[in-house]
Order: structure tokens, then C-alpha cells, then sequence
């Protein structure tokens, strides 16, 4: 298997992540596509980092699957009180920050 | 050794101030000692710089400050006879006040506040003193001007107070915008000197642009007409400060003060800045051209015409006056009138004996108004009232103050011996200033003797107004039920010596003449003193002041004490000359209401805010900026929907949009 195939299901993560976004109205479908964006970064820092024989990519993943953690707890939290004060996590109920 | 401190002098109350302010509250007597220590040092220091450079010798310290282009600033200090006798009065002068004041704020809860603004105020008063340059000068003259505002309004829940400072404020800031504008001029002219190759002006090394000496060296490159306006605008700045017609209403209104300011700010040191700025940039004032009157430069024409004016001026008010300290605020403004008035015609028959012959009624003038205004406060902190109409019968009971208050009215009065010389501070320095202004007279002629009149007149008036307060005050009977007793000690021993002060300080005179006049010639300044020949004064003329005192003693004594005329017909309102004197010539009417209420308020702040409030507010921006604004927001707020999905589209559109620009730009694959 070359670059390329790493590449092409980084891509085909990445676009299903977005799509994800932009379609769903649940708030934690949206944060699990999120999670699919981020890690097909992932999938393509460790994949250029073996394709360059260097382990600086490797090491940037592994920084990057932490903070993607954090940041997944911190979305969850916020998703809870959310519920807690709303009564739901549906998205298109939450739009008091507009005009 | 002490000249190597001379810089503490100033920066010894400074530190008092900051300590003070900040940690007075926890300190025996509101912190009142820090500043007493601070200022006993400056003294200290001053004494022992005196005894260093008497009788040739001067203090020069300069450190660059900022420079632009061609002319470097600096901070430095200038210690001369001129400066030193004048560090030491202020020093002195301030010291047995702030004793006086631990007795006399004792009851007031914001002692902590007066000590540190006092502080602040001697240090700046110092600073001003010893200033080398005109720009440093001018920055302490603020700092004192400041410090007058906020003692003034001291007592600042008291409307009047309040009303005062701002008066005083305002007032003093026309003076300080024409001094500033006197600067700037002088600043262009030096330029314009300097860089002008024909005139070969250079500025010495470790010598600045706006120190007084190189002001004094360019004297004769600067032309005469611009001389003429730049000492007009320095005396300008002086007629603020010392409060001398048309800018003298701030001074009795400034009485509001506790009384202890009042002796320190506007008797004994403050409003001699004024004074002090002429007698130090007398050279300048000196070199003006001769064109209104033969012999008489013409600024210290002005100067004689102003001070003489309002030595008189404001005698007549302090006749009528019934509030103790506004007849001695009166008598201050006239007294400073004397000063200004010894600068102008002394300075036109003398030269630069002018300044000694100023100065010296500048100390024994700020010997004796202290010693007056403490002994006033005295008496109010005793009766707990200032009309005098409501004292009287003091004598008895507080038998220090009277006596002291006795001694400061003869003083005053210039009351001594002539012929053999023995008399009180005023004799020797008053009597001086109105020979000099008989000489003026007799070198001028024709309406050069109006000096004289002014000067011998307002001796008249001065011993009987003073006379008139001293009896009203301590003797006859008590006119109001009041429980009176003498001051205590902390109080009545800064009276005292400042009393012998004001008796013995006279005696110096001989001394103190042949210091001060070599002052400019210490300086590198040559002044060309045309000698007339001496003039003799006849005998009557020498005598005629201390008749004139006695003769005020004498009328103040018939109508207060013996009370063999009737005044009751001459004061009342319908008396049309007590009546303009009791409204002070209208000038707190005309000042204050007319020029202050109606013109600038109801023309011109009014229009003001007409052009503000409805063209500039109303049109421009409320019509044409804002509601342009406001439409064209009210469409673009639209954008903000408020749904999460609808950025997140946005964003991968924008980043879309980047990379195929990104890849145009670039090329390749």
C-alpha cells in the first residue's frame, strides 16, 4: 500500500466528518464527526511521517490524539449542562447567540 | 558638604509628601512630624549652604533632561544670593508654620491630607526657588499652583471653599497661560539666535538652552520689541501669581483655607513666586527699550505702574473689610503691589539694587504676614468666629497673641526711628521703597511723582487698617458671648519667634544689600547700572513714612479705641464710597458673575454647546454617520443566524475557497 491509499481514506474520512457537520442536528453526532475530522489529520500525519522516514509526524499525532481528547471531554461537559438547562442538545433549538 | 546635598532640599519635603499621604493616618498627630523633620532639614541644608558660599560664592548643578534639535533641557539647580535668602525665608517661614499647624489643625480629622499637601507645596515652592532654568521654574510654579487649589478648597464640603479653590484656580491659570506663551517666545527668539551664523551665539558646555544664565547672555542679541513682550508676558504670569490688578479677587477670596494655608500660601510664600519670577529675570526686564517715559524701561514701567496701582488699590479695600483675614489677605495684595512697585522704580534709578531692595521687603514682609495671619488664627481658633465686629476685648485674655499681633501691626506700619536707625522690618524695608520711589520721581518728573503718591498713601491706609484691626480685635468689650483662652504653647511659640523676626530683622539690612546686589554680577552678567548722581531725599521725605505710620496709628487709635467719632453715619449702605469699597469695586461682581457666569458661561460655553449638542452631535453624527451606520448594520446583522451548522458550512467554504486560490496562484498539480 502506497501514500495514496492512506491518503484517499483520509479523505474519505475527512469529507464524511464534514458532511457530518454540516447535516446533523444532534450535538454529539456533530462532535463525533469532529472526531472523524481530526483524525483523519491524524491518519495523515503518521502516514507522511512514514512516507518521509521521519518520526516528527508520529510524535505530532500522538500530541494531537491527547488534545483531541481534552477537547472531547471539554465538548461533552458543555453538552451536558447544556442539557441540563434546555432540556435538549438539539442544535437547531439552540440559537439564542444571533441577531 | 552641604552643597553636594543641595538637591535634598527639595526632594526632603517630597518624600515627607509621599510618606504622609499615604501612611499619615497610622503616625502620632496625623504624620505631621515627617514633613516638620523634612522641611527642619531643608532648612538645615539651606543654612549650611548659605554659610559655604557667603559671600562670593554659588551652587550650579545641570543635568541634561531632553533634547530636540539644537536645544538641550535640562534639570538643575541654581543656588545665588538671590535663591539662597529666599530658600532660607521659605524654609524657615514654612517650618514654624507647620509647628503652628500641629496645634491649629489639632481637631481636624483630615490632618493627615494638610500635612501632606503642605509638604508638597514647600517642596515646589523650593523647587521654584532654586530652579535654574525657566522651563523647571515653570513646572514648579504649577505644582504650587496645584497645591494652592487644593488647600484653598481644603475644607472642600464647604461650597465657598470649593468655590474659592476654583476661583483661585482659574484666575492664577490666565497668569500661567501668558507666562507660558512668554516662554515659548523666548524659546523661538533663542533659536533664531543660536542658528543665525552672523550673531556667533553659542551655548557653552554644560550650559542649556533655557537656563537663565544663557537667557542673560542673549540679552542683547534678542530684539527689543520681542524683550519688551516677553517681560510683558513674564509679568503677566506674576500678576496671577502675586495677585496684582486685575488678577488680585482670587487672593482674599482664597481665605476660605485654614488659616495656617493662608499664612503659608498666600502671605509668606506662594504669591511671592510672582515676585520672585521678576526680581529673576530682572536683567531681561532691565535691557527693555526706553520708549514711553526717558530713562524707564518700559517693562518695569509697567511693572512700577501695576504694583503701585494696587498697593493702593487694595489698601482701600482692607479698610472696610470686617472678615480678620480678608483685611490681611487685603493688606498682602498691597504689600506685594509694594514689591512689584520697588522692581519697577527702583530698577529704573538703581539697576539691580532693585532686586535686593524687593526681596528685602519680600522677607520682612513674609516675616511679619506670617506672624499676623498665625496670630489671626490664633484669635479664630480662640473665638471660633473671623468678623471682628463680633471680637474685641481680647487683650486680657490672650495676652501673647496680642502683644505678637502688636508687634506684626508696627512692622507692618513701618514704624521705627529715623536717623538712628532702630526700628521694626517694615521701617527699614517699606521706607526704602517709597525713597525709591520718591527718587523715581524726582529723576522722572511730571507724572513719575504718582508713584510716590501711590506709595505714601497707601503707608497711610496700611497703618490704619492694621490698627484698626488690632484694636477692634483685643480691645474694648467683648461684643458676643464667647469663651475665649490663649493658644497653647505649640501655637504661640512659632508667634513668638517669628515676632522677633519682625522687630530685628530690619537690622540686617546693611548686610543683606551688599549680598544680593552682587547676585547677577556672580551670575557672568554684565548690567549696565547708569549711576545718576545721589540723590539726598529732603528730610521731610525721609521722615514722611514713619509719619504716616504714626499717623495712622493715631486715627485708628481715636476712632476704634476712644471711639470719639461716630462711624455708624459713615458706614452704611448709603455711603456710596463704603459701599464701593465694602463690594471690593464690584471685581467679585464683574469677575466672577459678568465675565465668569455670563460671558463665558452664557456665551460662549452656551453656544458651544449649541455648536456640540445640535450641529456637530445633532446633524452631523445623529443624521448622517449614525443613521447611515446604523441601516447598513441592520442588513448585515442578518448574517449572524445564530445556527452552529451554518458557520461550519461557512468555514469549509471558506477554506475551499483558499486552496483553489491558493492553487491558482502556485500552479503545478
Amino acid at each position: 500500500m502506497g501514500l495514496y491509499s492512506y491518503l484517499l481514506i483520509s479523505i474519505i474520512i475527512f469529507t464524511i466528518g464534514v458532511y457530518g457537520i454540516i447535516t446533523q442536528r444532534s450535538g454529539i453526532k456533530i462532535l463525533m464527526c469532529i472526531e472523524l475530522l481530526l483524525n483523519s489529520a491524524n491518519l495523515n500525519l503518521v502516514a507522511f511521517s512514514s512516507y518521509n522516514d521521519d518520526a516528527t509526524g508520529q510524535v505530532f499525532a500522538l500530541f494531537s490524539i491527547a488534545i483531541a481528547a481534552a477537547e472531547a471531554a471539554i465538548g461533552f461537559a458543555i453538552l451536558v449542562a447544556l442539557f441540563r438547562l434546555r432540556d435538549t442538545i438539539n442544535l437547531d433549538n439552540i440559537n439564542i447567540l444571533r441577531w | 558638604m552641604f552643597k553636594d546635598y543641595a538637591a535634598l532640599i527639595v526632594l526632603l519635603p517630597v518624600i515627607a509628601f509621599v510618606l504622609t499621604l499615604f501612611l499619615g493616618k497610622k503616625l502620632y498627630s496625623g504624620g505631621a512630624l515627617l514633613p516638620i523633620a523634612a522641611i527642619a532639614g531643608s532648612f538645615i541644608i539651606s543654612l549650611g549652604i548659605f554659610f559655604e558660599i557667603y559671600p562670593d560664592g554659588i551652587v550650579q548643578q545641570s543635568i541634561p533632561w531632553f533634547s530636540s534639535g539644537i536645544s538641550q533641557m535640562n534639570m538643575g539647580i541654581l543656588i545665588d544670593p538671590l535663591a539662597i535668602v529666599m530658600l532660607l525665608m521659605v524654609s524657615f517661614v514654612s517650618l514654624l508654620i507647620h509647628i503652628y499647624a500641629v496645634g491649629y489643625m489639632s481637631h481636624d480629622p483630615a490632618k493627615s491630607r494638610y500635612f501632606a499637601e503642605t509638604s508638597l507645596f514647600t517642596a515646589a515652592m523650593l523647587s521654584v526657588i532654586l530652579s535654574d532654568n525657566i522651563l523647571q521654574f515653570f513646572i514648579s510654579w504649577e505644582i504650587v499652583g496645584v497645591c494652592s487649589f487644593l488647600l484653598i478648597g481644603f475644607w472642600y464640603h464647604k461650597p465657598s471653599a470649593a468655590a474659592a479653590a476654583k476661583k483661585a484656580f482659574l484666575v492664577t491659570r490666565i497668569g500661567d497661560v501668558l507666562f507660558l506663551a512668554g516662554i515659548v517666545m523666548l524659546y523661538v527668539n533663542l533659536v533664531k539666535i543660536i542658528n543665525d551664523p552672523a550673531n556667533a551665539f553659542e551655548i557653552g558646555s554644560g550650559n542649556f538652552i533655557l537656563q537663565f544664565k544663557t537667557m542673560f547672555e542673549a540679552i542683547p542679541l534678542i530684539d527689543k520689541t520681542q524683550l519688551t513682550y516677553i517681560t510683558l508676558l513674564f509679568f503677566g504670569g506674576a500678576v496671577g501669581k502675586s495677585g496684582q490688578f486685575p488678577l488680585h479677587g482670587w487672593l482674599p477670596d482664597a481665605m476660605e483655607g485654614p488659616t495656617t494655608v493662608s499664612a503659608l500660601i498666600h502671605a509668606a510664600t506662594m504669591v511671592t513666586a510672582g515676585v520672585y519670577l521678576v526680581a529673576r529675570t530682572f536683567p531681561m526686564f532691565f535691557n527693555t527699550p526706553a520708549t514711553i517715559m526717558t530713562g524707564v524701561p518700559d517693562s518695569l514701567l509697567i511693572v512700577a505702574i501695576f504694583g503701585g496701582f494696587t498697593a493702593l488699590f487694595a489698601a482701600t479695600m482692607g479698610l472696610v473689610m470686617n472678615d480678620i483675614k480678608r483685611v490681611l489677605a487685603y493688606s498682602t495684595v498691597s504689600q506685594l503691589g509694594y514689591m512689584m512697585l520697588a522692581l519697577g522704580t527702583a530698577g529704573a534709578v538703581a539697576g539691580t539694587q532693585a532686586v535686593s531692595c524687593s526681596i528685602f521687603h519680600l522677607i520682612s514682609h513674609a516675616f511679619f504676614k506670617a506672624l499676623l495671619f498665625l496670630c489671626a488664627g490664633s484669635v479664630i481658633h480662640a473665638v471660633g468666629t473671623n468678623d471682628i465686629r463680633e471680637m474685641g476685648g481680647l487683650f486680657n485674655k490672650m495676652k501673647i497673641t496680642a502683644t505678637t499681633m502688636f508687634i506684626g501691626a508696627l512692622a507692618l506700619a513701618g514704624i521705627g526711628i529715623p536717623f538712628i536707625d532702630i526700628g521694626t522690618a517694615g521701617f527699614f524695608s517699606k521706607d526704602l521703597i517709597i525713597e525709591k520711589s520718591f527718587e523715581f520721581g524726582e529723576k522722572t518728573g511730571g507724572w513719575g511723582w504718582i508713584f510716590y503718591g501711590f506709595a505714601i498713601l497707601a503707608a497711610l491706609l496700611t497703618s490704619i487698617y492694621i490698627f484698626r484691626l488690632w484694636f477692634m480685635v483685643f480691645t474694648g468689650k467683648p461684643r458676643s458671648e464667647r469663651h475665649s483662652h490663649e493658644s497653647p504653647g505649640v501655637m504661640t511659640v512659632p508667634l513668638m519667634i517669628l515676632a522677633v523676626f519682625a522687630l530685628l530683622f530690619g537690622f540686617l539690612h546693611t548686610g543683606f544689600f551688599g549680598y544680593v546686589e552682587t547676585n547677577f554680577e556672580l551670575m557672568g552678567v554684565e548690567i549696565a547700572v547708569h549711576e545718576g548722581e545721589v540723590v539726598h531725599p529732603p528730610i521731610i521725605i525721609v521722615l514722611l513714612p514713619v509719619i504716616v505710620g504714626v499717623l495712622g496709628f493715631l486715627v485708628s487709635y481715636v476712632i476704634y479705641y476712644k471711639r470719639m467719632l461716630d462711624m455708624s453715619k459713615i458706614i452704611s449702605s448709603e455711603n456710596p464710597l463704603y459701599k464701593l469699597l465694602y463690594n471690593r469695586y464690584y471685581e467679585p461682581k464683574i469677575g466672577a458673575d459678568l465675565i465668569g457666569v455670563k460671558l463665558t458661561h452664557d456665551v460662549v460655553a452656551q453656544s458651544g454647546e449649541f455648536i456640540d449638542r445640535k450641529i456637530i452631535d445633532g446633524l452631523v453624527i445623529d443624521t448622517i454617520i449614525s443613521n447611515t451606520i446604523f441601516k447598513i448594520s441592520e442588513i448585515i446583522r442578518k448574517l449572524q443566524t445564530g445556527v452552529v451548522q451554518n458557520y461550519a458550512s461557512i468555514t469549509i467554504l471558506g477554506v475551499a475557497l483558499l486552496l483553489v486560490l491558493l492553487k491558482l496562484k502556485l500552479g503545478g498539480i
